[in-house]
């Protein structure tokens, strides 16, 4: 593809009004088989009924798409969003091969972006047979090491000669530093030092104000600061921007579609709130529908649903050990788990991130050496690890650590939070991505913040043991339960991964894997069976629940869940072959691009929200991370098109020049953005162990 | 000599001449002069020095080639060395216990009653348990805001907008406009400066307090407060002072005692907090706000104050105690609400100067490191908001059917209501009159009420009331089956035994609601009086 076809470039900018757009408007015409045709038909009229429902005026659209027919509807329906017309960023309309006649806008193109090259899809699962790759920290130069640690020396030396000469001259604006009418300052000035002096700094980063859908794009409100950070004042105006931070791997952030369908019939009947904890009257039939609906989706026998990720850890964990217990902690586990794990008595050792001999020294020695002083046994071992770590990226070795369970005898606690739906040919998590019984771990924890577009976490596991946790957790007893819009989200978005058999076992169109039309099945690694809940029952979902047949039969479920794995594996190698430092493994959808330098992190951020396609990022520092390596976390999605890669990796390779990030590989190896545009089905289809 | 070739002299020579070696490679160093004077001129000064120098090198050294992830015990005293083999025998032998203990007839018997509504949850709603519908006296729907049309349109037309999650932690571009507008009409209805919004009622005040409260700050707190804001004092690792449940004069004698102690220890001034509820979670009785607010500025506290149950239900238009005493809302340094409770939405707040605010931005685990609410939740936030605003016979309405309620209970004998007049949510305890009387029971001579103060530092009052918990919670979960079987929906108290600080007494918790009319209320308790009467005659 010529790099002038991209959005970021001058040409693009008038891409709706271009002749390639009209040809595909035409291609559209074209006859198609009668049950695609049927379903087309009733998706426009129903289109038609939201344009008359949302009464818009005439739309704000390009020339070449209000000439073209009748069908339009549909299209400016789910190509545009609702308030911003117009195409200057690049990022309202489609780019890229058009679509044939069989294929449907189902999606609003700035919600989840519409591609139909089905090359673009790649399976995630670990090569049965092969070792897991362990992950190596790629050290940068030296003098970059070097001025990172002077940048941090100087911030820290400027801040105390700021806060040493502010206090003497300026008392006015360090009061709540200091001690005053008899009250201790509310935070001592050590301990917000951090805070003010260097967050202060690139508080633009952080905080942002946002609206509308956080799918492929984002709405920005624009803000600015007359004083150094002091005070943000929100502005009337708007910035839509390709968004590489949210948490929607899945692309369930939407607010039109099957899903969003299915929660507002779940409003009408449920309304909006549950009143009160699970326990005590703020249990309805949905709370128990969902919960089996998850337990079904993650293999396990039952499930228990907490209404807020943070508190399914810091509450659960109390329940599961308590004194005498061990808890073995992977280093860089999230802080929910460090909360949980201190509140709930048991003794609390860690492991270096990863390390499978570290821990199993660690497990020698703890076992051998029994309780502190007393040298009593354990009560019980609990091991926690995550899924997908998320800084880093990395995944936990799960057949190692399975393998040592079977010889140390530990229970096995698997956050999945990032990995759950993420990874895996089936979107079943890790156990899926390994091809592992997911019954051979104790309790599988997840959240459905950040695949299913939802919020909340559940944990998982046998249904004693789930029966215990519900009266021992004190999210029953304690905590309101989870609303019911949010559970149905989850059900629907669960449910159409599963893909749904009607009650006779008959499925109405289940899509095999591997099964599309256009899907060159070379391209595609091979799929491994293993005993996996397969599709649910109709008769285990709402009665009221009616999805759409793309969502019912799982091909949309499965289309995203090959989007993702492409989208992770494209941008993770094609970064690594741009040259920069990255981290994690190439099918987690986190992908962390080394910064270093602390100023860096503003630079990076503004210089990517200022091009002309803005893109928005997360950039995270210490404390999150390791003092020198901070960093930027892209978070891929199954809603970017190819063409949004390419437009990141473009931006990259433009600010990675400036900014001098590129250490990853030597001037000789490294490819131009031309070359691994082009080749992108290329890189993504290398297998792991010979990248 | 030479020809005298012992080994000995060999390997003088060899390290004879790769010192000489190091020593030239040395002086070839750039700077090395400087350091070779240093260490001079501090050897001829001080030879000591010398030697202690080389003491914090090698600790150095020590320190930064430690691992981080390794543990103390390696280093201690009590550590045993063992082979391979026997440490393989050992692993062999280790029999865990299990993971959890199945239910017993009791727990799984208790569990299957649980309350389930079949549809959405109101006033009235069927029951799966008995398939038929219930008079709801158990959901906490104070105001009735959870079956209010305004707000489910006004929410439905968000997910339209916006649509169910957020996507991201608020640091990270989940901070939408209608969490920053939410947070403006909660300190605007309160009249506060400023306000923050948490995802979870039950992690609002336990993240709360530990981005304030630190190591070796004080904290001086009721003896009943509720799980919350026990797990985060755990959490701040703060010191901890107690005061009697509900009883100024006892906070009073606390925070006399402490200020007592930190003249006698002269120590530096800390940051100092009292933190109770506005009503409590435990038994509905109510905090003299006003005489709480004169003590905390007499001795320089800072006020945490937990309406998680007073937001939304007391005052002319549930704006809770402040609005109920007439007090200034600021004046309480950091007010904590449900947004859960008060508002049927999900989530809390707290609101306070905008110092306290933005530094939980930062500080507060629960708000950094989760994503935010579903913007459809912080809509119907604000809109309830709006709602309790406009209509304020809501709010005389949940009166009318607590006093209806209350008249009702008083007149059981066999029950006592600690719970305070105006609190929507009513506990009931049995009188338990029928057999502590009977039984001697061992520690019933603590049990004698005595004009000491209790102990500060211990959270178990001096008097502490005795009561059997097995048998209450048996006699109050028949009650509860035996209601819901006649189609009133009420449920005990549910507590997690052993978690918390102190044992909470048993209780039933009635939570009334304006949803119901009068005479549906009284028809309900009515029920639930000719149970507790037949049983406990």
């Amino acid at each position: 593809m010529p790099r002038s076809s991209y959005p970021t470039s001058p040409m693009a900018l008038n891409r709706g009004s271009s002749p390639t757009s009209s040809i595909f408007k035409k291609q559209k015409h074209s006859p198609s088989s009668p049950p695609t045709a049927a379903s087309y038909l009733s998706a426009l009229s129903q289109a038609d009924a939201r344009a008359r429902n949302a009464q818009r005026g005439t739309p704000t659209s390009t020339p070449a798409l209000s000439l073209s027919s009748s069908l339009t509807t549909s299209t400016e329906d789910t190509v545009l969003a609702e308030e911003d017309g117009g195409n200057s960023d690049g990022l309202a309309i489609p780019v890229g091969k058009p679509p044939n006649s069989e294929q449907l806008y189902t999606t609003v193109h700035t919600e989840f972006g519409h591609c139909y090259n089905e090359e673009y899809r790649h399976i995630s699962q670990h090569p049965q047979g092969t070792p897991v790759p362990r992950h190596v920290e790629q050290d940068p130069p030296y003098y970059i090491l070097f001025s990172t640690y002077i940048s941090y020396l100087i911030l820290i030396v400027l801040g105390h000669l700021r806060d040493f000469l502010g206090k003497r001259f300026r008392a006015q604006s360090y009061k709540h530093l200091t001690p005053h009418d008899g009250y201790a300052p509310l935070n001592s000035d050590f301990d917000s030092f951090y805070t003010r002096r260097l967050k202060k700094r690139m508080d633009e980063c952080f905080l942002q104000p946002v609206t509308g859908v956080a799918g492929r794009t984002i709405s920005l409100l624009d803000r600015y600061t007359p004083d150094c950070n002091q005070t943000q004042i929100i502005l009337d105006t708007r910035t839509r921007a390709l968004n590489v931070s949210s948490y929607n791997y899945l692309g369930f952030a939407q607010a039109r579609g099957g899903c969003a369908d299915a929660v507002e019939e779940s409003m009408k009947r449920y309304g909006v709130t549950s009143c009160g904890s699970r326990l005590e009257g703020g249990s309805t039939d949905l709370h128990t529908l969902a919960e089996s609906v998850v337990a079904k989706f993650v293999g396990m026998e039952a499930a228990v649903i907490s209404s807020m990720g943070f508190a399914t850890n810091s509450t659960f964990i109390p329940a599961l050990v308590s004194k005498g217990c061990l808890i073995i902690s992977d280093e860089l586990n999230h802080s929910s788990i460090r909360f949980g794990a201190r509140s709930s008595g048991a003794h609390v050792r860690m492991f270096k991130h990863n390390d499978m001999e570290a821990l199993e020294s660690l497990l020698r020695e703890a076992i051998s050496q029994g309780q502190p002083k007393t040298h009593r046994p354990w009560k019980k071992i609990l091991l926690i690890v995550e899924g997908m770590y998320s800084m880093e990226g990395t995944m936990v070795d799960l057949p190692s650590v399975l393998m040592l369970k079977e010889k140390y005898k530990f229970y096995l606690f698997v956050d999945e939070a990032h990995s759950i739906g993420a990874i895996g040919p089936h979107g079943r998590g890790v156990c899926d991505y390994f091809g592992v019984d997911p019954r051979k771990v104790d309790v599988l924890m997840g959240t459905f913040t950040k695949s299913f577009g939802a919020s909340g976490g559940y944990l998982s596991g046998n249904k004693a043991l789930i029966d215990r946790l519900r009266i021992r957790g004190y999210s029953g007893a304690y905590t309101e339960a989870i609303a019911p819009p949010v559970l149905t989200q989850i059900i629907a978005s669960m449910a159409s991964i599963m893909s749904i058999i009607d009650d006779d076992g008959s499925a109405p169109g289940v899509i095999k894997l591997g099964l599309h039309p256009s899907s060159s099945s070379s391209t595609l690694h091979q799929v491994v069976d293993y005993p996996h809940p397969g599709p649910i029952s109709q008769r285990a979902l709402p009665h009221w629940l009616s999805l759409p047949l793309p969502l019912a039969s799982g091909a949309e479920g499965l289309m995203r869940l090959r989007r993702l794995s492409f989208n992770s594996y494209y941008l993770h190698r094609g970064l690594d072959k741009l040259g920069f430092i990255t981290y994690g493994h190439p099918s987690s959808p986190i992908v962390p691009l080394l910064l270093f330098n602390p100023a860096k992190m503003i630079m990076f951020h503004r210089m990517m929200k200022d091009r002309k396609t803005p893109i928005v990022i997360v950039v995270v520092a210490y404390p999150a991370t390791p003092l020198v390596t901070s960093r930027v976390r892209f978070c891929v999605s199954a809603s970017h098109t190819k063409e949004d890669i390419d437009s990141v990796l473009m931006a990259c390779d433009e600010i990675g020049d400036v900014l001098d990030l590129k250490h990853g590989l030597s001037k000789g190896e490294r490819w131009s953005i031309d070359e691994v545009c082009r080749r992108a089905v290329e890189l993504v289809h290398i297998p792991d162990h010979e990248h | 000599m030479a020809s005298a070739s012992s080994p000995l002299d060999t390997v003088v020579l060899t390290i004879a001449q790769s010192l000489s070696a190091v020593e030239r490679t040395f002086y070839k160093l750039p700077g090395s002069a400087i350091i070779e004077r240093y260490v001079r001129s501090s050897h001829q000064n001080d030879p000591g020095r010398t030697f202690l120098e080389l003491i914090i090198f090698f600790l150095v050294v020590r320190t930064l080639l430690q691992s981080r992830t390794r543990a103390d015990s390696n280093n201690a005293k009590n550590f045993i060395e063992f082979t391979e083999k026997e440490i393989d025998e050992l692993v062999e032998d280790w029999v865990p216990e299990p993971l959890s203990r199945p239910l017993d007839d009791v727990e799984a018997a208790e569990l299957a009653a649980v309350p389930v509504v079949a549809g959405p949850n109101g006033p009235h709603p069927t029951l799966v348990n008995t398939g038929k519908p219930a008079i709801n006296l158990a959901s906490l729907n104070f105001t009735g805001l959870a079956n209010n049309e305004h707000i489910k349109q006004r929410a439905l037309e968000a997910m339209r907008k916006y649509g169910v999650g957020s996507c991201g932690p608020t640091g990270f571009y989940g901070n939408f406009d209608v969490h920053i507008q939410c947070e403006k009409d909660i300190a605007e209805f309160l009249d506060t400066e400023s306000a923050i919004l948490y995802w979870q009622g039950f992690s609002t005040i336990s993240s709360v307090i530990p981005a304030f409260c630190k190591r070796g700050d004080i904290i001086v707190v009721d003896r009943a407060v509720t799980l919350s804001i026990q797990k985060g004092m755990e959490i701040s690792r703060s010191t901890i002072r107690w005061y009697d449940h509900n009883d100024l004069h006892s906070l009073e004698e606390v925070l006399q005692s402490v200020e007592k102690e930190r003249r006698k220890r002269k120590g530096p001034l800390t940051r100092r907090f009292i933190i109770t509820e506005g009503i409590f979670e435990r038994d509905g009785t109510m905090t003299d706000l006003p005489k709480l607010i004169e003590l905390k500025q007499k001795y320089k506290y800072r006020l945490i104050l937990d309406e998680s149950f007073s937001f939304g239900s007391v005052g002319r238009t549930g704006r809770g105690l402040t609005e109920l005493y007439n007090v200034k809302a600021s004046k309480v340094d950091m007010l904590v609400g449900s947004c859960a409770i008060g508002l049927c939405a999900t989530g809390g707040f707290c609101a306070g100067s905008k110092n306290v605010v933005e530094h939980q931005r930062i500080n507060a685990p629960a708000y950094v490191f989760s994503a935010s609410m579903p913007p459809l939740l912080a809509v119907s936030a604000s809109e309830g908001i709006n709602v309790l605003r406009d209509t304020p016979s809501l709010l005389t309405r949940l009166q009318d059917n607590i006093r209806a309620a209350r008249a009702l209970l008083d007149q059981v004998e066999c029950i006592s209501i600690p719970s305070h007049r105006a609190s929507p949510i009513i506990h009931i305890y049995l009188r338990n009159t029928t057999y502590t009387d009977n039984l001697l029971h061992p520690s019933s001579a603590a049990s004698m009420p005595s004009s000491k103060p209790s102990n500060p530092t211990s959270p178990i009052p001096r008097d502490a009331p005795v009561f059997d918990i097995e048998r209450e919670e048996r006699l109050l979960q028949e009650v509860v089956e035996e209601a819901m079987a006649q189609g009133v929906m009420i449920t005990k108290a549910k507590r997690v035994r052993g978690l918390e600080i102190s044992e909470a007494r048993p209780s039933i918790r009635l939570a009334m609601s304006s949803a119901l009319s009068k005479s549906d209320t009284e028809k309900a308790v009515h029920v639930l009086v000719k149970i507790l009467k037949r049983k406990f005659r």
